[in-house]
Protein backbone atom coordinates (compact mmCIF):
# COMPACT_ATOMS: atom_id res chain seq x y z
CA UNK A 1 0.00 0.00 0.00
CA UNK A 2 2.79 2.00 0.86
CA UNK A 3 4.92 1.47 -1.68
CA UNK A 4 2.20 1.82 -4.41
CA UNK A 5 1.59 5.10 -2.83
CA UNK A 6 5.73 5.66 -3.48
CA UNK A 7 5.57 5.08 -7.10
CA UNK A 8 2.06 6.90 -7.98
CA UNK A 9 3.75 9.98 -6.23
CA UNK A 10 7.18 9.32 -8.52
CA UNK A 11 5.03 9.10 -11.03
CA UNK A 12 3.56 12.72 -10.36
CA UNK A 13 6.87 14.47 -9.91
CA UNK A 14 7.92 12.87 -13.01
CA UNK A 15 4.96 14.22 -14.61
CA UNK A 16 5.00 17.68 -12.98
CA UNK A 17 8.85 17.19 -14.18
CA UNK A 18 7.89 17.10 -17.05
CA UNK A 19 5.41 19.61 -17.62
CA UNK A 20 7.50 22.35 -15.67
CA UNK A 21 10.96 21.26 -18.19
CA UNK A 22 8.32 21.79 -21.41
CA UNK A 23 6.82 25.51 -19.71
CA UNK A 24 10.60 26.37 -19.42
CA UNK A 25 11.99 25.70 -22.92
CA UNK A 26 8.70 27.63 -23.99
CA UNK A 27 9.43 30.73 -21.49
CA UNK A 28 13.21 29.86 -22.82
CA UNK A 29 12.44 30.27 -26.77
CA UNK A 30 9.89 33.28 -26.01
CA UNK A 31 12.85 35.04 -24.41
CA UNK A 32 15.30 33.94 -26.97
CA UNK A 33 12.82 35.69 -29.69
CA UNK A 34 12.18 39.29 -27.83
CA UNK A 35 16.02 39.36 -27.36
CA UNK A 36 16.70 38.68 -30.93
CA UNK A 37 13.90 41.22 -31.85
CA UNK A 38 15.36 44.01 -29.91
CA UNK A 39 18.65 43.12 -31.37
CA UNK A 40 17.57 43.49 -34.87
CA UNK A 41 15.41 46.30 -34.17
CA UNK A 42 18.69 48.16 -33.59
CA UNK A 43 19.98 47.13 -36.84
CA UNK A 44 16.80 47.82 -38.75
CA UNK A 45 16.81 51.62 -36.91
CA UNK A 46 20.21 51.77 -38.51
CA UNK A 47 19.24 50.55 -41.82
CA UNK A 48 15.85 52.97 -42.11
CA UNK A 49 18.32 56.24 -40.68
CA UNK A 50 20.21 55.49 -43.75
CA UNK A 51 17.25 54.54 -46.16
CA UNK A 52 15.16 57.38 -45.28
CA UNK A 53 19.11 59.92 -45.12
CA UNK A 54 19.21 58.41 -49.13
CA UNK A 55 15.60 59.08 -50.30
CA UNK A 56 15.66 62.90 -48.53
CA UNK A 57 18.92 63.08 -50.03
CA UNK A 58 18.28 61.96 -53.62
CA UNK A 59 16.54 65.15 -55.10
CA UNK A 60 19.72 67.13 -54.29
CA UNK A 61 22.69 64.50 -55.49
CA UNK A 62 20.25 63.90 -58.59
CA UNK A 63 20.66 67.68 -59.81
CA UNK A 64 24.33 68.26 -58.38
CA UNK A 65 25.98 64.92 -58.65
CA UNK A 66 29.00 64.59 -57.17
CA UNK A 67 29.26 68.52 -58.13
CA UNK A 68 27.86 68.67 -54.62
CA UNK A 69 30.37 66.88 -52.79
CA UNK A 70 33.48 70.22 -54.13
CA UNK A 71 31.03 72.92 -54.75
CA UNK A 72 31.13 76.32 -52.59
CA UNK A 73 28.14 78.02 -53.30
CA UNK A 74 25.26 77.88 -51.20
CA UNK A 75 22.40 79.73 -52.33
CA UNK A 76 18.68 79.10 -51.22
CA UNK A 77 17.50 82.10 -53.57
CA UNK A 78 19.32 80.82 -57.02
CA UNK A 79 18.61 76.98 -55.36
CA UNK A 80 22.02 76.16 -56.20
CA UNK A 81 24.15 74.07 -53.67
CA UNK A 82 27.22 72.59 -52.92
CA UNK A 83 28.48 71.05 -49.51
CA UNK A 84 32.22 71.92 -49.60
CA UNK A 85 31.68 75.03 -47.41
CA UNK A 86 30.75 72.80 -44.30
CA UNK A 87 32.81 69.81 -44.62
CA UNK A 88 35.56 71.87 -44.70
CA UNK A 89 34.61 73.64 -41.58
CA UNK A 90 34.00 69.96 -40.08
CA UNK A 91 37.24 68.52 -41.05
CA UNK A 92 38.98 71.93 -39.96
CA UNK A 93 37.14 72.39 -36.34
CA UNK A 94 37.50 68.72 -35.32
CA UNK A 95 41.20 68.09 -36.53
CA UNK A 96 42.21 71.94 -34.75
CA UNK A 97 40.66 70.25 -31.93
CA UNK A 98 41.85 67.00 -31.42
CA UNK A 99 45.76 68.34 -31.85
CA UNK A 100 44.70 70.23 -29.11
CA UNK A 101 42.69 68.10 -26.71
CA UNK A 102 45.02 65.08 -27.64
CA UNK A 103 47.98 65.60 -25.48
CA UNK A 104 45.71 67.30 -23.02
CA UNK A 105 43.99 64.03 -22.87
CA UNK A 106 47.24 61.58 -22.76
CA UNK A 107 48.74 64.12 -19.87
CA UNK A 108 45.37 63.74 -17.65
CA UNK A 109 45.60 60.36 -18.54
CA UNK A 110 49.19 59.23 -17.84
CA UNK A 111 48.88 61.40 -14.58
CA UNK A 112 45.57 59.69 -13.42
CA UNK A 113 47.20 55.94 -14.13
CA UNK A 114 50.86 56.17 -13.30
CA UNK A 115 51.36 59.32 -10.66
CA UNK A 116 49.28 60.64 -9.66
CA UNK A 117 48.73 59.92 -5.48
CA UNK A 118 45.93 57.04 -4.61
CA UNK A 119 43.55 59.32 -2.59
CA UNK A 120 43.50 61.92 -5.91
CA UNK A 121 42.46 59.13 -8.55
CA UNK A 122 39.04 59.06 -7.68
CA UNK A 123 37.75 62.63 -7.50
CA UNK A 124 40.13 63.96 -10.94
CA UNK A 125 38.16 60.57 -12.11
CA UNK A 126 35.18 61.34 -11.36
CA UNK A 127 35.51 64.93 -12.06
CA UNK A 128 36.68 64.28 -15.46
CA UNK A 129 33.13 62.15 -16.09
CA UNK A 130 31.53 64.75 -15.08
CA UNK A 131 32.84 67.56 -17.13
CA UNK A 132 32.03 64.66 -20.19
CA UNK A 133 28.36 64.77 -18.94
CA UNK A 134 27.87 68.39 -19.82
CA UNK A 135 25.25 69.52 -21.80
CA UNK A 136 26.88 70.65 -25.38
CA UNK A 137 23.73 73.78 -24.75
CA UNK A 138 26.12 74.71 -21.93
CA UNK A 139 29.26 74.79 -23.91
CA UNK A 140 27.59 77.07 -26.79
CA UNK A 141 26.01 79.70 -24.95
CA UNK A 142 29.77 79.90 -22.61
CA UNK A 143 31.26 80.13 -25.62
CA UNK A 144 29.24 82.49 -27.12
CA UNK A 145 29.21 85.20 -24.43
CA UNK A 146 32.07 84.52 -22.36
CA UNK A 147 34.89 82.25 -24.47
CA UNK A 148 34.31 84.37 -27.69
CA UNK A 149 34.54 87.94 -26.14
CA UNK A 150 37.59 86.98 -24.27
CA UNK A 151 39.35 85.71 -27.44
CA UNK A 152 38.25 88.60 -29.25
CA UNK A 153 40.25 91.15 -27.10
CA UNK A 154 43.28 88.98 -25.99
CA UNK A 155 44.11 86.01 -27.84
CA UNK A 156 43.05 86.52 -31.32
CA UNK A 157 44.76 90.12 -31.66
CA UNK A 158 48.00 88.91 -30.04
CA UNK A 159 47.79 86.42 -33.01
CA UNK A 160 47.33 88.28 -35.72
CA UNK A 161 49.96 90.79 -34.69
CA UNK A 162 52.72 87.63 -33.43
CA UNK A 163 52.12 86.11 -36.80
CA UNK A 164 52.08 88.92 -39.44
CA UNK A 165 54.92 88.71 -40.74
CA UNK A 166 55.55 84.78 -41.05
CA UNK A 167 54.67 83.68 -44.26
CA UNK A 168 52.34 80.78 -43.91
CA UNK A 169 51.15 81.74 -40.39
CA UNK A 170 49.87 85.23 -41.57
CA UNK A 171 47.00 83.66 -43.93
CA UNK A 172 45.86 81.42 -40.79
CA UNK A 173 45.96 84.25 -38.45
CA UNK A 174 44.55 87.06 -40.43
CA UNK A 175 41.51 89.30 -40.76
CA UNK A 176 39.73 91.17 -37.77
CA UNK A 177 38.92 88.93 -34.90
CA UNK A 178 35.62 88.80 -34.39
CA UNK A 179 35.85 86.32 -31.22
CA UNK A 180 33.82 83.88 -33.18
CA UNK A 181 35.27 81.82 -35.93
CA UNK A 182 37.11 78.44 -37.04
CA UNK A 183 39.69 78.87 -33.65
CA UNK A 184 37.14 79.48 -31.07
CA UNK A 185 34.54 76.47 -32.75
CA UNK A 186 38.09 74.68 -32.61
CA UNK A 187 38.52 75.40 -28.64
CA UNK A 188 35.01 74.71 -27.65
CA UNK A 189 35.42 71.11 -28.96
CA UNK A 190 38.39 70.66 -27.67
CA UNK A 191 37.08 71.24 -24.74
CA UNK A 192 34.31 68.66 -24.96
CA UNK A 193 36.25 66.03 -26.30
CA UNK A 194 39.22 66.37 -23.61
CA UNK A 195 36.86 63.68 -20.96
CA UNK A 196 36.42 61.63 -23.36
CA UNK A 197 40.48 61.16 -24.03
CA UNK A 198 41.70 61.54 -20.70
CA UNK A 199 38.60 58.68 -19.91
CA UNK A 200 39.35 56.15 -22.57
CA UNK A 201 42.94 56.34 -22.80
CA UNK A 202 42.58 56.12 -19.03
CA UNK A 203 40.66 52.76 -19.54
CA UNK A 204 43.82 51.77 -22.53
CA UNK A 205 46.25 52.39 -19.93
CA UNK A 206 44.89 50.20 -17.17
CA UNK A 207 44.86 47.13 -19.27
CA UNK A 208 48.93 47.52 -19.64
CA UNK A 209 49.56 44.25 -17.31
CA UNK A 210 51.77 45.46 -13.86
CA UNK A 211 54.56 42.58 -14.67
CA UNK A 212 55.24 44.77 -17.63
CA UNK A 213 55.59 47.75 -15.77
CA UNK A 214 57.25 45.83 -13.07
CA UNK A 215 59.82 44.71 -15.45
CA UNK A 216 60.68 47.77 -16.78
CA UNK A 217 61.24 49.06 -13.14
CA UNK A 218 62.88 46.01 -12.44
CA UNK A 219 65.59 46.98 -14.51
CA UNK A 220 65.60 50.01 -12.96
CA UNK A 221 63.70 52.43 -15.84
CA UNK A 222 62.11 55.95 -14.43
CA UNK A 223 58.51 56.81 -14.69
CA UNK A 224 59.36 58.32 -17.41
CA UNK A 225 60.99 55.92 -19.16
CA UNK A 226 58.33 53.30 -18.44
CA UNK A 227 55.73 55.30 -19.51
CA UNK A 228 57.21 56.55 -22.91
CA UNK A 229 59.12 52.84 -23.88
CA UNK A 230 56.41 50.43 -22.58
CA UNK A 231 52.91 51.65 -21.81
CA UNK A 232 52.59 53.86 -24.77
CA UNK A 233 53.80 51.23 -27.47
CA UNK A 234 51.64 48.96 -25.59
CA UNK A 235 48.47 51.13 -25.91
CA UNK A 236 49.37 52.52 -29.06
CA UNK A 237 46.55 51.01 -31.26
CA UNK A 238 44.01 51.84 -28.62
CA UNK A 239 44.75 55.31 -27.73
CA UNK A 240 44.30 55.87 -31.41
CA UNK A 241 41.32 54.08 -30.74
CA UNK A 242 40.02 56.47 -28.47
CA UNK A 243 41.07 59.49 -30.49
CA UNK A 244 39.40 58.42 -33.19
CA UNK A 245 36.22 58.15 -31.06
CA UNK A 246 36.60 61.44 -29.81
CA UNK A 247 36.99 62.48 -33.34
CA UNK A 248 34.04 60.99 -34.42
CA UNK A 249 32.13 63.28 -31.37
CA UNK A 250 33.57 66.16 -32.41
CA UNK A 251 32.38 65.78 -36.00
CA UNK A 252 28.76 65.32 -35.34
CA UNK A 253 28.54 67.91 -32.45
CA UNK A 254 26.06 70.56 -33.17
CA UNK A 255 25.20 72.73 -30.56
CA UNK A 256 27.91 74.71 -29.01
CA UNK A 257 29.33 74.67 -32.85
CA UNK A 258 26.70 76.60 -34.22
CA UNK A 259 26.69 78.66 -31.38
CA UNK A 260 30.56 80.09 -31.97
CA UNK A 261 31.41 79.15 -35.77
CA UNK A 262 29.52 82.58 -37.40
CA UNK A 263 27.83 80.48 -39.83
CA UNK A 264 29.13 81.77 -42.68
CA UNK A 265 29.47 79.59 -46.65
CA UNK A 266 32.39 80.13 -47.35
CA UNK A 267 36.27 78.88 -47.52
CA UNK A 268 38.72 81.34 -45.78
CA UNK A 269 42.32 80.33 -44.74
CA UNK A 270 41.92 82.41 -41.35
CA UNK A 271 41.17 80.45 -38.83
CA UNK A 272 39.87 83.44 -37.28
CA UNK A 273 37.05 84.18 -39.79
CA UNK A 274 33.70 82.61 -39.71
CA UNK A 275 32.71 79.33 -41.01
CA UNK A 276 30.38 76.61 -40.89
CA UNK A 277 30.02 73.00 -40.50
CA UNK A 278 27.43 70.28 -41.29
CA UNK A 279 25.73 69.94 -38.35
CA UNK A 280 25.83 73.85 -37.80
CA UNK A 281 24.23 74.56 -41.28
CA UNK A 282 21.73 71.60 -41.05
CA UNK A 283 20.46 73.11 -37.16
CA UNK A 284 20.81 77.17 -38.38
CA UNK A 285 18.65 76.50 -41.78
CA UNK A 286 16.34 73.48 -41.39
CA UNK A 287 13.55 75.79 -40.16
CA UNK A 288 13.94 78.28 -43.60
CA UNK A 289 14.07 75.39 -46.03
CA UNK A 290 10.90 76.20 -47.76
CA UNK A 291 11.90 74.65 -51.25
CA UNK A 292 12.21 71.19 -52.03
CA UNK A 293 15.54 71.13 -53.20
CA UNK A 294 16.87 73.07 -49.80
CA UNK A 295 15.68 70.55 -47.70
CA UNK A 296 16.64 67.58 -49.83
CA UNK A 297 20.84 69.56 -50.01
CA UNK A 298 20.27 69.94 -45.97
CA UNK A 299 19.94 66.33 -45.96
CA UNK A 300 22.09 65.41 -48.24
CA UNK A 301 25.11 67.10 -46.06
CA UNK A 302 23.33 65.11 -42.91
CA UNK A 303 24.09 61.49 -45.33
CA UNK A 304 27.14 62.81 -45.90
CA UNK A 305 28.23 63.44 -42.10
CA UNK A 306 26.65 60.20 -41.40
CA UNK A 307 29.30 58.70 -43.84
CA UNK A 308 32.49 60.38 -42.46
CA UNK A 309 31.33 59.59 -38.77
CA UNK A 310 30.24 56.03 -39.54
CA UNK A 311 33.83 55.16 -41.21
CA UNK A 312 35.72 57.21 -38.29
CA UNK A 313 34.24 54.81 -35.38
CA UNK A 314 34.19 51.78 -37.53
CA UNK A 315 38.19 52.62 -37.16
CA UNK A 316 37.84 53.27 -33.63
CA UNK A 317 35.60 50.37 -32.42
CA UNK A 318 38.35 48.42 -34.83
CA UNK A 319 41.25 49.18 -32.96
CA UNK A 320 39.83 49.50 -29.45
CA UNK A 321 38.97 45.92 -30.35
CA UNK A 322 42.79 44.85 -31.46
CA UNK A 323 43.81 46.02 -28.08
CA UNK A 324 41.03 44.37 -26.12
CA UNK A 325 41.73 41.28 -27.52
CA UNK A 326 45.63 41.19 -27.17
CA UNK A 327 45.08 42.28 -23.46
CA UNK A 328 43.17 38.80 -23.31
CA UNK A 329 45.86 36.97 -24.41
CA UNK B 1 66.88 33.61 14.03
CA UNK B 2 67.93 30.17 15.10
CA UNK B 3 68.90 29.19 11.86
CA UNK B 4 69.55 24.89 12.98
CA UNK B 5 72.34 23.18 13.36
CA UNK B 6 72.79 22.15 9.94
CA UNK B 7 72.43 25.20 8.53
CA UNK B 8 75.37 26.24 10.85
CA UNK B 9 77.59 24.14 10.24
CA UNK B 10 76.92 24.26 6.75
CA UNK B 11 78.12 27.69 6.97
CA UNK B 12 81.12 27.47 8.59
CA UNK B 13 82.25 24.67 6.35
CA UNK B 14 81.61 26.67 2.88
CA UNK B 15 81.78 29.86 3.94
CA UNK B 16 81.60 31.56 0.45
CA UNK B 17 81.61 35.66 1.10
CA UNK B 18 78.11 36.99 1.36
CA UNK B 19 76.79 38.98 -1.69
CA UNK B 20 73.62 39.96 0.05
CA UNK B 21 72.87 40.05 3.82
CA UNK B 22 69.14 40.13 4.94
CA UNK B 23 68.64 41.20 8.54
CA UNK B 24 65.79 41.02 10.38
CA UNK B 25 63.67 41.93 7.32
CA UNK B 26 60.00 42.71 7.83
CA UNK B 27 57.06 43.14 5.16
CA UNK B 28 54.06 44.67 5.27
CA UNK B 29 50.68 44.91 3.08
CA UNK B 30 48.71 47.39 4.72
CA UNK B 31 48.33 46.62 8.22
CA UNK B 32 49.37 42.78 7.38
CA UNK B 33 53.09 41.62 8.50
CA UNK B 34 54.31 39.22 5.05
CA UNK B 35 57.33 38.58 6.67
CA UNK B 36 58.48 37.91 10.32
CA UNK B 37 61.99 38.99 11.22
CA UNK B 38 63.41 36.99 8.60
CA UNK B 39 67.62 36.82 8.57
CA UNK B 40 69.48 35.01 5.98
CA UNK B 41 73.07 35.30 3.89
CA UNK B 42 72.88 35.34 0.07
CA UNK B 43 75.82 33.92 -0.98
CA UNK B 44 77.89 35.41 -3.91
CA UNK B 45 78.28 33.09 -6.93
CA UNK B 46 75.40 30.63 -5.46
CA UNK B 47 72.07 30.12 -6.15
CA UNK B 48 69.81 29.82 -3.37
CA UNK B 49 66.46 28.64 -3.82
CA UNK B 50 63.55 29.98 -1.48
CA UNK B 51 60.59 27.18 -1.26
CA UNK B 52 57.48 26.76 0.91
CA UNK B 53 54.11 26.95 -0.06
CA UNK B 54 51.76 29.32 -1.79
CA UNK B 55 51.97 32.61 0.59
CA UNK B 56 54.44 31.88 2.53
CA UNK B 57 56.20 35.09 1.76
CA UNK B 58 58.96 33.53 -0.80
CA UNK B 59 58.13 36.33 -3.65
CA UNK B 60 57.54 39.47 -1.10
CA UNK B 61 60.95 38.53 -0.12
CA UNK B 62 62.35 38.22 -3.27
CA UNK B 63 60.27 41.72 -4.11
CA UNK B 64 61.95 43.61 -0.97
CA UNK B 65 65.43 43.08 -2.59
CA UNK B 66 64.79 45.25 -5.15
CA UNK B 67 62.26 47.29 -3.54
CA UNK B 68 59.56 46.96 -6.68
CA UNK B 69 57.62 47.25 -4.39
CA UNK B 70 57.42 50.62 -4.18
CA UNK B 71 55.53 50.68 -7.29
CA UNK B 72 52.31 49.84 -5.34
CA UNK B 73 51.13 52.17 -2.01
CA UNK B 74 50.55 50.70 1.63
CA UNK B 75 53.28 48.32 0.97
CA UNK B 76 56.62 48.79 3.22
CA UNK B 77 59.65 46.77 4.05
CA UNK B 78 61.63 47.26 7.64
CA UNK B 79 64.86 46.02 9.01
CA UNK B 80 67.79 45.56 6.73
CA UNK B 81 69.38 44.15 3.40
CA UNK B 82 73.22 44.69 3.55
CA UNK B 83 74.43 44.65 -0.60
CA UNK B 84 78.39 45.40 -0.81
CA UNK B 85 78.38 47.02 2.91
CA UNK B 86 75.04 49.53 2.01
CA UNK B 87 71.49 49.32 3.41
CA UNK B 88 69.61 49.24 0.21
CA UNK B 89 66.29 50.06 2.18
CA UNK B 90 67.56 53.39 3.12
CA UNK B 91 65.20 55.84 1.39
CA UNK B 92 68.64 57.55 0.16
CA UNK B 93 69.74 54.88 -1.84
CA UNK B 94 68.79 55.69 -5.23
CA UNK B 95 66.31 52.89 -6.28
CA UNK B 96 67.34 53.16 -10.26
CA UNK B 97 70.92 51.78 -9.66
CA UNK B 98 69.62 49.70 -7.05
CA UNK B 99 67.66 47.80 -9.91
CA UNK B 100 70.87 47.21 -12.44
CA UNK B 101 72.24 46.16 -9.89
CA UNK B 102 69.57 43.49 -8.85
CA UNK B 103 68.17 42.24 -11.95
CA UNK B 104 64.83 40.44 -11.66
CA UNK B 105 62.79 37.79 -14.66
CA UNK B 106 59.38 37.44 -13.47
CA UNK B 107 56.96 34.31 -13.10
CA UNK B 108 55.22 34.80 -16.61
CA UNK B 109 57.41 36.09 -19.78
CA UNK B 110 57.13 40.09 -20.14
CA UNK B 111 58.86 40.97 -23.69
CA UNK B 112 58.27 44.49 -23.97
CA UNK B 113 56.44 46.01 -27.06
CA UNK B 114 59.38 45.99 -29.24
CA UNK B 115 61.70 44.36 -31.38
CA UNK B 116 64.33 41.43 -29.73
CA UNK B 117 66.80 43.68 -30.64
CA UNK B 118 65.55 46.04 -28.92
CA UNK B 119 64.08 44.61 -25.88
CA UNK B 120 67.90 43.74 -24.75
CA UNK B 121 69.54 47.27 -26.14
CA UNK B 122 66.51 49.25 -24.35
CA UNK B 123 67.87 47.92 -20.82
CA UNK B 124 72.05 48.86 -21.63
CA UNK B 125 70.99 52.03 -23.44
CA UNK B 126 69.48 53.85 -20.53
CA UNK B 127 73.09 53.25 -18.42
CA UNK B 128 75.68 53.39 -21.16
CA UNK B 129 76.10 55.47 -24.31
CA UNK B 130 77.80 52.83 -26.48
CA UNK B 131 78.57 52.79 -30.73
CA UNK B 132 76.88 51.04 -32.95
CA UNK B 133 78.78 48.06 -33.29
CA UNK B 134 79.55 47.63 -29.37
CA UNK B 135 75.79 47.64 -28.56
CA UNK B 136 75.48 44.60 -31.21
CA UNK B 137 78.19 42.91 -29.53
CA UNK B 138 76.77 43.31 -26.40
CA UNK B 139 73.17 42.12 -27.34
CA UNK B 140 74.77 39.36 -28.79
CA UNK B 141 76.47 38.48 -26.09
CA UNK B 142 73.76 38.37 -23.80
CA UNK B 143 71.85 36.95 -26.14
CA UNK B 144 74.19 34.27 -26.19
CA UNK B 145 74.46 34.15 -22.13
CA UNK B 146 70.46 33.34 -22.14
CA UNK B 147 71.18 30.47 -24.73
CA UNK B 148 69.03 32.36 -27.27
CA UNK B 149 71.45 33.47 -30.15
CA UNK B 150 70.88 30.72 -32.38
CA UNK B 151 67.17 30.59 -32.34
CA UNK B 152 66.61 34.93 -32.90
CA UNK B 153 70.13 35.71 -34.69
CA UNK B 154 68.04 35.97 -38.41
CA UNK B 155 65.33 37.65 -36.67
CA UNK B 156 66.43 40.21 -34.37
CA UNK B 157 63.68 42.90 -36.04
CA UNK B 158 60.83 40.61 -35.23
CA UNK B 159 58.88 41.72 -31.99
CA UNK B 160 59.82 40.26 -28.85
CA UNK B 161 56.37 38.96 -28.35
CA UNK B 162 55.98 36.63 -31.43
CA UNK B 163 58.67 33.98 -29.18
CA UNK B 164 57.08 31.02 -28.18
CA UNK B 165 56.84 31.25 -24.14
CA UNK B 166 60.25 29.56 -23.43
CA UNK B 167 62.08 31.81 -25.51
CA UNK B 168 60.20 35.15 -24.25
CA UNK B 169 61.56 33.87 -20.90
CA UNK B 170 65.16 33.26 -22.27
CA UNK B 171 64.88 36.78 -23.72
CA UNK B 172 63.77 38.36 -20.66
CA UNK B 173 66.65 36.63 -18.67
CA UNK B 174 68.93 37.96 -21.80
CA UNK B 175 67.41 41.39 -20.84
CA UNK B 176 68.27 41.34 -17.04
CA UNK B 177 71.78 39.97 -18.08
CA UNK B 178 72.24 42.27 -20.26
CA UNK B 179 72.88 45.27 -18.03
CA UNK B 180 74.96 43.59 -16.06
CA UNK B 181 73.82 43.46 -12.68
CA UNK B 182 75.68 41.52 -10.10
CA UNK B 183 72.45 39.63 -8.75
CA UNK B 184 69.63 38.03 -10.25
CA UNK B 185 66.44 37.53 -8.98
CA UNK B 186 64.05 34.51 -10.52
CA UNK B 187 60.43 34.77 -9.49
CA UNK B 188 59.76 31.25 -10.51
CA UNK B 189 60.89 31.50 -13.97
CA UNK B 190 59.85 28.65 -15.04
CA UNK B 191 55.98 27.96 -13.87
CA UNK B 192 54.85 28.69 -17.14
CA UNK B 193 56.86 27.16 -19.19
CA UNK B 194 57.38 23.64 -20.68
CA UNK B 195 59.70 20.27 -19.05
CA UNK B 196 61.87 21.28 -22.41
CA UNK B 197 61.95 25.03 -21.59
CA UNK B 198 62.06 24.74 -18.20
CA UNK B 199 65.37 22.46 -18.34
CA UNK B 200 66.71 25.25 -20.45
CA UNK B 201 66.70 27.46 -18.29
CA UNK B 202 67.61 25.18 -15.76
CA UNK B 203 70.96 24.78 -17.66
CA UNK B 204 71.14 28.66 -18.46
CA UNK B 205 70.78 29.45 -14.34
CA UNK B 206 73.67 26.56 -13.95
CA UNK B 207 76.00 28.88 -16.11
CA UNK B 208 75.12 32.22 -15.07
CA UNK B 209 76.36 31.43 -11.49
CA UNK B 210 80.05 31.70 -12.48
CA UNK B 211 79.38 35.22 -12.95
CA UNK B 212 76.17 36.15 -11.06
CA UNK B 213 74.91 35.63 -7.93
CA UNK B 214 71.10 33.97 -7.98
CA UNK B 215 68.14 33.98 -5.96
CA UNK B 216 65.31 31.88 -7.37
CA UNK B 217 61.87 31.65 -5.71
CA UNK B 218 60.03 27.95 -6.88
CA UNK B 219 57.41 25.79 -5.84
CA UNK B 220 59.05 22.81 -7.13
CA UNK B 221 61.28 21.49 -4.45
CA UNK B 222 62.73 18.96 -6.95
CA UNK B 223 63.77 22.15 -9.52
CA UNK B 224 65.59 23.56 -6.06
CA UNK B 225 67.38 20.17 -5.40
CA UNK B 226 68.71 20.21 -8.83
CA UNK B 227 69.76 24.09 -9.62
CA UNK B 228 70.06 25.57 -6.07
CA UNK B 229 73.17 25.18 -3.33
CA UNK B 230 71.43 26.71 -0.99
CA UNK B 231 68.04 26.53 0.21
CA UNK B 232 65.88 28.65 2.45
CA UNK B 233 62.32 26.95 3.12
CA UNK B 234 59.91 29.86 4.43
CA UNK B 235 56.45 28.90 6.26
CA UNK B 236 53.32 31.43 7.26
CA UNK B 237 56.09 34.41 6.43
CA UNK B 238 59.07 33.21 8.54
CA UNK B 239 62.21 31.60 7.75
CA UNK B 240 62.08 27.87 8.96
CA UNK B 241 65.10 26.82 7.92
CA UNK B 242 68.52 28.22 5.90
CA UNK B 243 71.29 25.56 4.76
CA UNK B 244 72.98 23.67 1.94
CA UNK B 245 70.13 22.46 -0.19
CA UNK B 246 72.03 18.48 -0.01
CA UNK B 247 70.91 18.94 3.99
CA UNK B 248 67.80 20.65 3.47
CA UNK B 249 66.33 18.31 1.04
CA UNK B 250 68.25 15.07 2.35
CA UNK B 251 68.37 15.47 6.24
CA UNK B 252 66.07 18.69 7.55
CA UNK B 253 66.98 19.86 11.34
CA UNK B 254 63.39 21.14 11.47
CA UNK B 255 60.12 18.37 11.53
CA UNK B 256 58.29 21.31 9.36
CA UNK B 257 61.07 21.32 6.63
CA UNK B 258 61.11 17.23 6.20
CA UNK B 259 57.05 17.52 6.18
CA UNK B 260 56.93 19.49 3.17
CA UNK B 261 59.42 18.18 1.35
CA UNK B 262 58.20 14.77 1.31
CA UNK B 263 55.30 16.37 0.49
CA UNK B 264 53.05 16.09 3.89
CA UNK B 265 51.70 19.25 3.41
CA UNK B 266 52.20 22.11 0.97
Amino acid sequence: MVELALVQENRVAVVRKGSSLRRMARTDAFFEALTRAAAIAVLGVLGGVMISLMMGAWPALDKFGLGFLYSQSWNPVTEKFGALAPIYGTIVTSAIALAMAVPIGLGVAIFLTEICPQVLRRPIGIAIELLAGIPSIIYGIWGLFVLAPLLQHTLQPRLVDLFQSVPVLSTLFAGPPYGIGVLTSALILAIMILPFIASITRDVFEQVPPMLKEAAFGLGCTTREVIRNVVIPYTRVGVTGGCMLALGRALGETMAVTFVIGNAHRITPSLLAPGTTISATIANEFTEAVGDLYTSALIALGLILFVITFIVLAIARYMLARIALRAGT
Amino acid sequence: MDMGPAAAAATAAAAPPIKVDIRDLSFFYGQTKALKNVTMPLYRNNVTAFIGPSGCGKSTLLRALNRIYEMYPNQRAEGEVIVDGENILDSRQDVNLLRAKLGMVFQKPTPFPMTIFDNIAFGIRMYERLSKSELDDRVERALRNAALWDEVKDKLGASGLSLSGGQQQRLCIARTVAIEPEVILLDEPCSALDPISTARIEELIDELKTDYTIVIVTHNMQQAARISDYTAFMLLGELIEFGDTATITTKPGVQKTEDYITGRFG
